[in-house]
């Protein structure tokens, strides 16, 4: 990854959010900037252009700002607006371009695999980023996995994931990054369930169930007053 | 078969407040593309079976599909023309609480025009207004 994407930050003085809305509306994004045993600092920076970069899968940028001297940094969160669809705040971390950094990249799935060509078998990607740890400038936009070869109930883990020379995985070995599953019978079942008669209700676990001496008593006592009604029907007569 | 917990503690709960947005369930985890509701209400569970059949018959048994809800609330409605009184009404049906925001179905391994059809259909049987997402890869 090359460290050639410059963003222009200006900083702020006003913070919170009262003032971040505002920034928002003329078209800065408010950001924060820290690490390296130096203060916070709150910046903007232009929307159009972090979110053009962002989204093009930039994450390492020089920071210029007036009066200072240039900062490496890495995008190391971002805020979304209440449906997840605008960023609304960037956290940048400054970095050096000779210290191991954790970033998180996505994983790229590459081939046809075996197993797709089966009936009803469906490819599952269920971690799209894995965490790298390596210097700046070795962090890859982007890793390859191979799935030519996968076939129906197999997966990829992280620890399959082949990684260029000075990068290593920081995220957990264990994670799934592609499977392979046929999904046909769990599907028919689903239907065949919803076919079925009236639900019932569920069980109540405070609901008091009436102990076995209790139940008999209660039967006797109900028993007992039915013989009374009947004899006093029977002594009216 | 029907959507409820399968035990309770309680049958019959308070009606709480579904006020805010909804802070967890809001991003597309499991799946390709979701459904997200724009909007606020109890969904009951005759709604989230209606729009699950909608999913899977436009699937066709392919793909495979995620409900991100569960109707874990009952809620209580007195009969008609019964005077106000005398207790709380009898269990109507069990309801999810849905905030805007919050994803209600997730599926993957369809194409995204076949996807967004079965969202559309699933959608067109739910009370409140939804969109049609896919899961973002940002950091």
């Amino acid at each position: 990854m090359k460290v050639a994407h410059v963003l222009a930050v200006e900083s702020r003085s006003k913070i919170g959010s009262r003032y971040a809305k505002r920034e928002r509306a003329a078209g800065r994004l408010p950001a924060v900037m820290y690490g390296h045993g130096q203060p916070p600092s709150h910046v903007t920076v232009s929307a159009h252009e972090a979110i053009r970069y962002i989204e093009g899968g930039e994450r390492v940028f020089t920071v210029q700002q007036k009066g200072q001297k240039d900062e490496t940094v890495i995008l190391k969160d971002l805020q979304f607006d209440y449906l997840g669809t605008n960023i609304v705040h960037l956290d940048l971390a400054r970095v050096s371009l000779d210290e191991k950094i954790e970033s998180k990249v996505p994983v790229k799935l590459v081939g046809e695999s075996i197993g797709l060509k089966k009936a009803g078998a469906i490819l599952l990607h269920p971690t799209p980023l894995v965490t790298l740890r390596c210097t700046v400038l070795a962090l890859p936009d982007h890793v390859d996995v191979d799935i030519s070869q996968l076939d129906v109930d197999h997966a990829v883990s992280a620890a399959e994931i082949k990684l260029p020379a000075g990068v290593e995985l920081a995220s957990d070995p264990h994670d799934i990054v592609a499977a392979i599953q046929i999904t046909k019978e769990e599907v028919a079942t689903a239907e065949a369930t919803a076919v079925d008669g009236a639900p019932a209700q569920p069980e109540v676990i405070t609901a008091k169930k009436p102990a076995e001496g209790e139940a008999a008593a209660g039967d006797k006592k109900g028993a007992a007053p039915a013989k009374d009604a009947k004899g006093g029907g029977d002594k009216k007569k | 078969m029907a959507m409820m917990p399968a035990r309770v503690k309680y049958r019959k709960m308070q009606r709480g407040c579904r006020a805010g947005d909804a802070t967890r369930c809001n991003a597309v985890a499991f799946g390709e593309y979701g459904l997200q509701a724009l909007e606020r209400c109890w969904m009951d569970t005759k709604q989230i079976e209606a729009a699950r059949v909608a999913i899977a018959r436009h699937m066709k048994r392919r793909g495979k599909m995620w409900i991100r809800i569960f109707p874990d609330k009952s809620f209580t409605k007195k009969p008609l023309e019964v005077r106000m009184g005398t207790g709380k009404g009898g269990v109507e049906s069990w309801v999810a609480v849905i905030k805007p925001a919050t994803i209600l179905f997730e599926v993957d391994g369809i194409p995204e025009a076949l996807a967004r059809e079965a969202m559309r259909l699933a959608a067109n049987k739910l009370p409140i207004r939804t969109r049609f997402v896919s899961r973002h890869h940002l950091a």
